[in-house]
């Protein structure tokens, strides 16, 4: 017999569907055997969403909902959502299309190769809009994408100067965005570089040397192992943890697959079990699965976490964000709306299947007892569903990724 | 709030964007340490406390500890007691000097060569300053500008000044463990009261980090009817409300315990609140911004006995002016004069304006320079404003524009650390030596 349990936190931190479907899909294998089945599995491959309406916010994020609870989605599309928290840009700043267009680069690069996603990123229209690229020029080049892209993209405060900045931002001048050409981008050498700089103790004079420059400093492997370990592992490696996988992703030339790998292929992967809560998305999309019913997605709002519109640069804040008082408001609303709308169960043992349904198979005696008591005294099984399904979203152990 | 909460009310809300990024104070944060097989500090420990995305476990100091632990603050009586703080924060680094402008400091116009604001659109103060137009209404009634304030070592990052602001560590070294309007609301709050600091319509507020009352975030003013209020006569609200508390009720190790700890504090927040508002009477209009929509929350929250002391309202992330600055910068100056001129008028109209304070804080200005560009890159010192019951006027020395730092930054002449404790002693008598480290001086004159 499989351990539900342990399938079922790889499925949370691996995929964005954890119904109980996707452990049945599962099936008889080991927790490491699901592992490797999800890095092998193939990126699933929507279409474009149709843009061109006066709702084409909604259209955009409603689609990559879609996708992302898609039963075959795996690592490579946790992937593309970790790129975007990382890697931001925002629908507050760039159209609906230049949104489009960079998350189809996140789609190309999210296993590919680091060097070459933070070159073409960092001259995607989108990011140059986001972050002031646009029409900067040498003889007054903007800083916000040369500090950013050092600070939160791939090296971490305290690992370059305020020269750099400067140095970085003149280098980087030049690229605009053409709205009268279909957003093309487009570098104007006279607007650019006119002479070779010092940047991150090397000469530089372009776009690449400038980007390659950023790889190889010695800080970048880490740091981008370190958010990675964190994202999939729940909390930041020790030094050690952090040192070895920054050795094979550097010695790999910076490539992701194998980075990710070692990341879910070492043993805190699987220990990690239960140590922090759900985002807002994951929330959303699993609550979704065990309610069976379309949630709408303006409840991200409020909850704090919507794709394509990250709060600011820094992407969304760390999971600590989740445990608060405003995130159980939020919750109980989402849950207590929507708990109407769901499927009835017609077993004799409803709380068990609801709490399989969500593919919670360790649940405090506490809360079973808690389940147990709301439905005394209810005797429609409809009014039972209601109540189960709001209670079973609400519960702590649903919070928790 | 006891009427149900309706759907249709929800949509309303949040297709009216109030609250663009939302979802609590923290309360608890989670730890990184080992100490727990779960991953996950117990709640009470000085780690659990720890700010997030503190790269280091090395010595927090607290203040309160280190001066005499366990000894309660002295009872804010009287007075002091009716006081109240409202915290604007102007997100993304506000350009001082289109806000009180130096139109008649010639080295400004050298500066400024695109986005200068005209000396025709000040409202001057004297020969060399003014504020800019789109204050109209709090000039008129009156604005106390505290001028120069940041950090005497600044930093380029919007997060590490942010960090600091929210700390009250002007120079990122004395790593508190909580947030200065935590530490406030420690010194001035009851214990028992459900929030002594709220933030509305928040993201993670590390401000409101607290030792010993309880800080929370809203994300919206209806959200408290799905947890208090059902009658019994409703079947399955009452039996979700009654199952959620049985879910929180009982306490337990790590994470769970955790959620268990937290669904029990907003259930009693809930009930709180819902005896606590005064249902809305249109008698001041405020505008429909995210702001106006927080300070009309805000104004029923101070003008009850509720134990709410302070209350936090992030503005947005708007004012990172890089670009289009000019415009951008006076549509956002006219939308905070909009907004806090609305809710001063409703102090007025409930008798309350002698008891409320409002000040800004913003994590750093713009460069002194634009090079001939539209905007303005980051920056360092700032002017600070505070609206109410405090005297108009310009405070501390303005930086100096010809003598700029090596990154062509204005000079601060006041650390953000003396700006908060010139708010605590001076409006609530707390004390400087009990909030930091760091011996701030006090700004004089600015409370009467």
């Amino acid at each position: 017999m499989a351990d539900n349990a342990l399938l079922a936190h790889v499925l949370r931190r691996l995929t964005f569907s954890s119904s109980n479907h996707a452990v049945e899909a599962a099936g008889e294998i080991d927790a490491t055997e699901l592992v490797e089945r999800l890095l092998a599995a193939a990126p699933v491959q929507p279409d474009d969403p149709e843009l061109g309406t006066d709702d084409d916010y909604s259209v955009l994020i409603r689609w990559w909902l879609n996708t992302m609870a898609n039963p075959d989605a795996a690592v490579h599309e946790r992937m593309v959502w970790f790129w975007h928290g990382h890697l931001t840009s925002s629908l507050d700043k760039a159209e609906p299309a230049l949104m489009l267009r960079q998350h189809r680069l996140l789609r190309e690069h999210a296993l590919g190769n680091f060097r070459e996603l933070l070159q073409a990123i960092t001259i995607d229209a989108a990011m140059l809009t986001w972050l002031d690229g646009n029409y900067s020029h040498a003889w007054g080049p903007n800083e916000n994408y040369a500090r950013e892209v050092m600070e939160l993209f791939a090296l971490g405060r305290g690992n370059y100067s305020e020269a750099d900045v400067r140095a970085g931002a003149y280098l980087l001048s030049g690229w605009y965005v053409d709205d009268e050409n279909a957003n093309e981008v487009i570098f104007d050498p006279e607007d650019g570089p006119q002479e070779a700089r010092d940047f991150l103790g090397r000469s530089a004079g372009s776009v690449t040397e400038v980007i390659d420059a950023i790889c190889d400093h010695e800080a970048c492997a880490p740091y981008i192992a370190g958010k990675l370990y964190e994202h999939f592992v729940g909390h930041p490696p020790d030094d050690d943890v952090r040192g070895a996988l920054a050795e094979e992703f550097r010695s790999s030339g910076l490539d992701i697959t194998t980075l990710v790998g070692a990341v879910v292929r070492h043993p805190s992967f699987l220990e990690g079990r239960m140590n922090r809560p759900r985002t807002p998305v994951e929330f959303f999309l699993a609550a979704q699965a065990v309610l069976e019913t379309r949630l709408e997605h303006w409840v991200l709002e409020p909850m704090g976490q919507v794709p394509f519109r990250p709060p600011n640069v820094a992407g969304w804040p760390g999971t600590a964000r989740w445990l608060t008082a405003g995130a159980v408001f939020t919750k109980v609303q989402l849950a207590y709306d929507s708990s109407w709308d769901t499927v009835t169960i017609e077993s004799d043992d409803p709380v068990s299947e609801v709490l399989s349904k969500a593919n919670l198979f360790e649940v405090s005696d506490d809360t079973r007892a808690a389940l147990d008591a709301a439905i005394r005294g209810i005797e429609a099984r409809r009014d039972r569903s209601t109540v189960l399904h709001g209670l079973v979203v609400s519960s702590p152990e649903f919070s928790i990724a | 709030m006891t009427a149900s909460f309706s759907r249709r009310d929800f949509l309303r809300w949040a297709s009216a964007g109030a609250g663009a990024a939302t979802v609590g104070a923290t309360v608890w944060q989670l730890g990184h340490g080992t100490s727990s097989p779960a991953g996950l500090a117990a709640p009470d420990t000085t780690a659990a406390r720890a700010a997030a995305g503190s790269s280091t476990t090395a010595a927090r100091r607290s203040p309160r500890a280190a001066a005499s632990s366990g000894e309660p603050a002295p009872a804010a009586t009287g007075e002091l007691g009716d006081r109240r703080l409202v915290v604007i924060e102007l997100n993304g680094g506000n350009d001082g000097l289109s806000t009180l402008v130096p139109y008649g400091v010639g080295a400004y116009y050298d500066l400024r060569t695109a986005t200068a604001v005209d000396a025709e659109n000040v409202i001057s103060l004297d020969d060399e300053f003014g504020f800019h137009e789109n204050l109209r209404r709090l000039s008129d009634r009156g604005i106390a500008a505290v001028q120069g304030v940041g950090s005497h070592t600044p930093d380029g990052s919007h997060f590490e000044m942010l960090r600091r602001w929210w700390a009250g560590d002007p120079d990122g070294n004395v790593g508190y463990d909580s947030g200065f309007l935590g530490r406030l609301a420690d010194a001035i709050g009851d214990p028992a009261a459900a929030a002594v600091a709220l933030s509305i319509g928040s993201g993670t507020s590390p401000a409101l980090i607290s030792r010993k009352v309880s800080t929370l975030a809203l994300p919206n003013a209806d959200a408290v009817g799905y947890l208090t209020g059902a009658s019994s006569d409703d079947a399955i609200r009452s039996a979700f409300q009654q199952g959620f508390r049985r879910l929180t009720a009982n306490s337990a190790e790590g994470v769970i315990g955790r959620l268990r700890d937290i669904g029990r504090q907003t259930s009693t927040f809930a009930a709180t609140l819902a005896s606590m508002r005064t249902e809305g009477d249109d008698a001041v209009e405020y505008p429909g911004s995210t702001l106006g929509n927080g300070l009309r929350l805000a104004a029923d929250l101070v003008s009850s006995d509720n134990g709410v002391r302070i209350v936090h309202l992030p503005m947005g992330s708007d004012f990172d002016t890089h670009e289009g600055h000019l415009d951008r910068h006076a549509y956002l100056l006219d939308e905070l004069d909009a907004a806090v001129d609305a809710f001063l008028g409703d102090l007025d109209r409930r008798g309350l304006s002698d008891r409320v304070l409002v000040m800004t804080t913003s994590e750093f200005g713009r460069r002194a320079g634009d090079k001939g560009a539209n905007g303005l890159d980051h920056g360092t010192a700032s002017t600070a404003m505070m609206f109410g019951p405090v005297n108009a006027g310009r405070y501390a020395a303005h930086p100096s524009l010809t003598s700029l730092d090596e990154n062509d930054n204005l000079v601060a002449t006041v650390g953000l650390d003396s700006y908060y404790a010139t708010v605590a002693e001076g409006w609530f008598g707390v004390p400087a030596s009990e909030l930091f480290d760091s011996a701030p001086e006090l700004i004089p004159g600015l409370f009467a």
